[in-house]
């Protein structure tokens, strides 16, 4: 009897190495965005290192870090002994990579721009080389069909309000304000909830005072510091008195959202943000329907 | 100022710290290998047909990871150290360091050029494009120098007042053009630039190494031959002439030596502050103002120091790591605010 179960546990066991042999099991996570699918489609307990911008959720802030996803060192990803580093396209410097090919790494690069089928080419790599291609396929169909729900709820809002002006804005820590314009996450979240991004300039870029106040927004959308909600709210009314004198500033109409957010393309945190932002945007609108 | 130290002891006790720190360079890292693996893999590369278990990893990591690596710091080190001897004997003025002609400046306004201007192009062919940054910094380096010696020019003489001057403006005007860049830049690029800018060891490779290290030899050769010109010098230009030294010729040499050491070493590791400025300052007080025993023990104690902070930077953060441009300040600095303070007293 037990030569019968030892036999079948070591059955069991081989056949599940001779799986986990074909997958890699150790993982390094170089962008926000990845390191969060992976721990949404149930791979956190492979990931073995991630990188700075890897900040949520918190569990992953105990990893070894890796440093910033632009300046990746070679030997220290080494020490890990990882089998696949997963990051975004902007990954280096190259030769680093070379060398950790060299060394048998399996480096996946995926796209962190921000457009729907970038996010499913994603999910789908990422499901497979997670063995996990079910759940990743139902958090895509799902991801989708909120997004769908939103456009559409947004479409019924615009015909009854015209579309909220928004500028979103970014601060570290207390920095100068960085306002974000085209060709952001922050500018497609914008778009996506129904408002009209402001920012007529590509990327983050400072903007002066007077121009914020020329732009008028109606909504204030502010990603940055430490403090969180209606602190983070005070705070930045408190270092920039200029935004209280914008509409937005005279409705309350600023909205904080966590930094984090706009990291690395489309995380799975994102349509819980849009269903802020819609809320925000069109307030007089029910919201039943947009946010699951 | 006289020396602290007999020169011959002090060069042969640099030399061996200079072999103990490449050792020590080749040993650790954020990978622990055995200390025997690290020796059959070395034995190994050396072409020994040793036929000893697997040591492949430690091949790889000691031959394709540290072994460039290694190489490439005791290039930059040595090029940077010997770059700001000539500068400090050419402006006879122990502040001056590499970046006074401009050098520093060019190769960062280059960088910025091909970092920003790149990706402002949406990127170039993956051919082109890991030359492409060392080679506009290289040219920034050398074209603004050129610059900055032309001003210095006036009736086929070298005004080498004119020359630091110039050297001020053309450095400011170059930060300008990186200032713009920077503006124009998106945020990834951005933290490429700054982190270029605090240079690196991190990426060696061999085709990277190549190009530095004959230039650093070229260098390491050529200056020393300048040795008694550079003494002479101590005493003053018009002294220097009468000594029978062609000193327009030397100021070119020292100039241009300067700006193609620097220039590779920047091309290759990005911005490396402080190594030029204090390493020679440091062996002035160590073994004296003689050029002939201060260019070579310059050399050592600059490949040593830049092995020293590499090695801090790989290991402190590990598995990221530090920019080593904050650690050689961050060791440098402390150690020769200390010299200073022993020598006043």
């Amino acid at each position: 009897m037990r030569m019968k179960t030892l036999l079948v546990c070591a059955g069991v066991l081989v056949s599940q190495m001779a799986v986990a042999d074909a997958l890699p099991q150790r993982w390094v996570s170089a962008g926000g965005a990845f390191s969060e699918w992976v721990v949404a489609l149930g791979g956190e307990g492979r990931l073995v290192g991630v990188d700075s911008t890897s900040q949520h959720p918190q569990t992953l802030r105990s990893l070894p870090s890796v440093g910033y996803q632009r300046a990746l060192a070679a030997e220290g990803i080494l020490a890990l002994k990882p089998d696949i580093l997963v990051g975004s396209t902007e990954m280096g410097p190259p030769p680093v990579l070379e060398q950790l090919k060299a060394a048998g790494v399996r480096i996946e690069m995926l796209s962190a721009k921000a457009d729907v089928a970038a996010l499913q080419h994603n999910l789908t790599e990422l499901g497979q080389l997670l063995g996990k291609q079910t759940e990743a396929q139902a958090q895509t169909a799902g991801y989708l069909k909120r997004l769908q729900a939103q456009a559409d709820w947004v479409k019924q809002a615009q015909k009854q309000h015209p579309p909220p002006r928004v500028l979103m804005l970014l601060s570290h820590s207390g920095g100068n304000l960085q306002v974000a314009g085209k060709d952001t996450l922050a500018a497609w979240m914008i778009e996506q909830a129904g408002g009209t991004s402001l920012g007529e300039h590509n990327g983050y870029k400072p903007v002066s005072n007077e121009a914020m106040l020329a732009l008028d927004p109606q909504v204030i959308i502010f990603a940055g510091g430490r403090l969180e909600g209606d602190a983070a709210r005070a705070a930045l009314l408190q270092q920039n008195p200029i935004l209280a004198q914008t509409r937005a500033g005279r409705d309350g109409r600023v909205l904080v959202i966590d930094p984090t957010l706009l990291v690395g393309g489309l995380g799975p945190r994102v349509p819980d943000a849009l269903s802020r932002l819609c809320a925000a945007f069109y307030p007089d609108v029910k919201t039943a329907g947009i946010s699951q | 100022m006289t020396a602290i130290f007999r020169p011959r002891p002090t060069l042969i006790f640099l030399g061996l710290l200079l072999i103990l720190v490449f050792w020590l360079s080749l040993a650790l890292g954020p990978v622990s290998l055995p200390l025997s693996d690290t020796l059959l893999a070395g034995l190994r590369l050396l072409g020994l047909p040793l036929d000893v278990g697997d040591t492949q990893q430690a091949e790889l990591i000691l031959g394709q990871i540290r072994l460039p690596r290694s190489l490439l710091g005791i290039s930059v080190g040595s090029v940077l150290a010997l770059s700001g001897v000539a500068m400090q004997g050419l402006f006879r003025n122990p502040l001056a360091d590499p970046g006074l002609v401009g050098v520093s400046g060019g190769a960062a306004l280059g960088a910025a050029i091909a970092i920003v201007g790149g990706s402002l192009l949406g990127g170039l062919p993956p051919a082109v494009e890991p030359y492409l940054l060392s080679v506009c910094a290289f040219a920034g380096g050398l074209i603004v120098t050129a610059v900055v010696y032309r001003f210095g020019r006036k009736n086929g003489q070298t005004d080498v007042a004119t020359m630091l001057l110039a050297g001020v403006a053309m450095t400011a005007m170059a930060g300008a053009g990186v200032g713009l860049f920077t503006y124009l830049a998106d945020d990834a690029t951005l933290r490429t630039l700054t982190f270029w800018n605090l240079g690196s060891l991190n990426g060696a490779s061999y085709p990277r190494l190549w190009p530095l290290l004959i230039v650093a030899v070229g260098v390491a050769l050529w200056l020393p031959r300048r040795a008694a010109a550079l003494n002479a010098m101590l005493l003053g230009e018009s002294e220097a002439r009468h000594l029978g030294f062609n000193i327009e010729r030397i100021k070119l040499e020292l100039v241009f030596c300067t700006a193609l050491g620097v220039g590779a070493a920047v091309a290759a590791a990005g911005l490396i502050g402080f190594i030029g400025l204090v390493v020679p300052h440091l062996m002035r007080l160590l073994v004296g103002p003689d050029h002939r025993v201060l260019l070579p023990a310059s050399l050592l104690a600059g490949a040593s120091l830049l092995l020293l902070a590499d090695l801090a930077a790989r290991l402190l953060l590990a598995p990221a790591e530090l920019p080593i441009g904050i650690v050689t300040a961050l060791i440098g600095a402390p150690f020769f605010l200390y010299l200073l303070v022993r020598g006043r007293s």
